[in-house]
């Protein structure tokens, strides 16, 4: 019989909900937040952990079986009925009994034996297993991937990820309010605005602080310019992908020219320590216009050179496939999601965003040409945000309000905001103005499974296409 | 007889960057900065390769990993730490799992993450003055 916990959030799924945060806790809770994109409602399910186990949600709700593995190997507390507790993030070099996220752990000394997992591979005649990894032929992130390949096609692919596991969340406990920005600010490069606004907006709702007009809009504009920079960045490798060089060297030079533009308006290639609680680096509106203007100039003609280009298309078209089921079964996020289908996009809950976002970009096949005509049209629709958000600029003071954060600031709050990989939230829980909880569940966490599936039945020789293609982030997954 | 050095093979390796290290090696080898024009490039084997370049603060899972790669590259070879992560000077250098960067690296490339600008700049500058001294590079 299924209980209460299962249930409750079993239903959230059935009503199409979208699960922001499954967090455990060293008090021996258990939460859910689930967002209702139709009326922008939270829901909370908490229960509490008895006899160091709880009742499996991975089953019925897929997008919490790495969440709950995770559990399992931070806190040591067993999901009963999981159909696959291998461990996710700890490795046989980690001390039995080392739990990492459970308060007073000393840190460890590492066992002196490989790191690697077991692999989930296909047995059978005409298999071949091909591991990959963690060290890569390229400038990339480190991850380790098994393929079980028929031929040339791929069977089935073990995704080993987490070697960059630095342990952020357990190095954000005990930290003032003061001491987290700069880590935070670092978990990602390519999603830094959005985790940046999520802390901020979580100290200042906490305080029951609302930033200024002027602030908002800042906000706006920097995860705008974020999400351009890290699309630009995703539109240059997947010509990559397929050898397009031409493309793929002009995007890049694109990409460098925004970051010149936002060195000069903030300070930073990256927006690195741009969002705090209390007050945000600004641009001045005729800058930031100028920017616009100059990536605009560079775009249109790079458009028009990988929209009308047929070989191109037809490398793009059908290869790495998902479906809306497989969407909906995965909790997926993002541009993955809307390629297939899906129109949820967290700015059209995000108050911030009210007047500025105009409806969500989707495409219906799913495939790597979806993945990219999707980042296309948001990469124009993102510099049209900008704009109309530079043009109030003027309009709104820029004065900051005066930010104070009480000493003893103490409380439990989920924010989330749509970094460039889709749906970031972060629960954090602060106990006399020191930080007692910080867990970041982002976006690339939930779509990595889904890959998985995209990959399946394609030419070994297209994985890294398609992989471009979801260009999902090792280290906000890994943390 | 010692070698010189008149050109740079590099092997790169991620022990647990943000991905703002590589975002800015991938930078490098653009055409605005263009590495390969001066005798610097990325190479896909660290048997190719005559220096390996480091970013992240040297995750535990990544740690034996990145010693193979070392061990793999011929002599001599040299050892890069790109970003403060990978120098020792960064934020996540506590974290439990992290062990705080490269203890012997030849060459440090400050930044969090490094500007193109001035990963060039030091490439260059450790390049020509191991020319003109004519010393000798082995690890």
């Amino acid at each position: 019989m299924p209980d209460s916990w299962q249930l409750t959030n079993r239903d959230h799924k059935a009503a199409h909900h979208e699960l922001l945060t499954l967090t455990a806790s060293s008090d021996c809770s258990l939460r859910t937040v689930w967002l209702n994109p139709s009326d922008n409602q939270l829901s909370v399910a908490e229960m509490k952990i008895a006899e160091e186990s709880f009742p499996s949600l991975a089953v019925h709700l897929p997008e919490t079986a790495w969440d709950e593995r995770e559990i399992h190997d931070m806190f040591g507390w067993i999901p009963t009925g999981h159909p696959d507790l291998r461990p996710l993030i700890r490795t046989p070099r980690w001390p039995e009994t080392y739990l990492p996220l459970r308060k007073n752990q000393q840190t460890p000394r590492w066992l002196e034996v490989e790191p690697d997992l077991p692999a989930l591979k296909v047995e059978g005649d005409g298999v071949t297993i091909m591991k990959v990894g963690p060290t890569h032929a390229g400038i990339i992130e480190s991850g380790h991937f098994i393929f079980s390949l028929i031929g040339e096609n791929i069977l089935h692919l073990d995704a080993h990820l987490f070697q960059n596991h630095r342990g952020v969340e357990a190095l954000l406990e005990d930290k003032t309010i003061d001491k987290v920005a700069p880590i935070v600010t670092r978990i990602c490069a390519a999603d830094t605005v959005s985790n940046q606004t999520n802390w901020a907006s979580a100290v200042e709702r906490l305080v029951g602080f609302t930033p200024a007009p002027g602030t908002v809009l800042q906000r706006i504009i920097l995860l705008e310019a974020e999400r351009i920079l890290s699309h630009l960045n995703d539109l240059a490798q997947i010509p990559a992908g397929v050898g397009f060089q031409v493309a793929h060297q002009r995007a890049l030079a694109m990409k460098e020219s925004w970051q010149r533009s936002l060195e000069l308006l903030y300070g930073h290639r990256f927006l690195f320590d741009t969002v705090h609680p209390g007050w945000t680096r600004s641009a001045p509106a005729d800058l930031l216009l100028d920017s616009l203007a100059n990536l605009h100039r560079q775009w249109v003609p790079w458009r028009q050179l990988v929209v009308g280009h047929h070989g191109f298309a037809d490398r793009m078209s059908g290869v790495g496939r998902t479906t809306l089921a497989q969407i909906d079964r995965f909790g997926a996020q993002g541009v993955a999601a809307r390629a297939a289908g899906k129109t949820f996009d967290a700015r059209q809950s995000t108050a911030y965003y009210e007047g500025f976002f105009n409806g969500s970009v989707t495409r219906s096949a799913g495939d790597v040409q979806a993945r990219f005509d999707v980042r296309l049209d948001e990469v124009e629709a993102s510099l049209q945000i900008i704009e109309s958000a530079a043009g109030q600029l003027e309009i709104e003071s820029p004065t900051e309000l005066e930010f104070l954060v009480p000493k003893d600031l103490s409380g439990r709050i989920v924010t989330f905001t749509e970094s460039p990989h889709g749906l970031n939230s972060h629960d954090v829980t602060l106990v006399n103005g020191i930080v007692f909880r910080y867990h970041i569940r982002s976006a690339t966490f939930r779509n990595w499974p889904l890959l998985a599936q995209a990959v399946a039945d394609n030419a070994v020789a297209d994985f890294p296409l398609i992989n471009k293609s979801f260009e999902l982030c090792y280290s906000c997954t890994d943390r | 007889m010692a070698k010189t050095i008149r050109s740079l093979q590099i092997r790169h390796v991620d022990a647990g960057s943000c991905n703002g290290c590589e975002q800015e090696l991938t930078a490098l080898t653009g055409r605005d900065y263009d590495i390969q024009s001066h005798g610097i490039d990325i190479v896909a084997s660290p048997r190719h390769a005559d220096s390996l370049i480091v970013t992240g603060p040297v995750t535990d899972t990544m740690a034996l990993p990145l010693d193979r790669v070392w061990e793999t590259i011929p002599r001599p070879k040299v050892k890069i730490a790109f970003g403060n992560c990978a120098i020792g000077t960064g934020v996540f250098q506590r974290a439990y799992a992290s062990h705080g960067g490269l203890a012997d690296s030849d060459i440090e490339i400050p930044g969090c993450p490094p500007h193109p600008e001035t990963a060039l700049r030091l490439l260059c500058e450790w390049m020509t003055s191991h020319r003109r001294s004519h010393h000798t590079y082995i690890s």
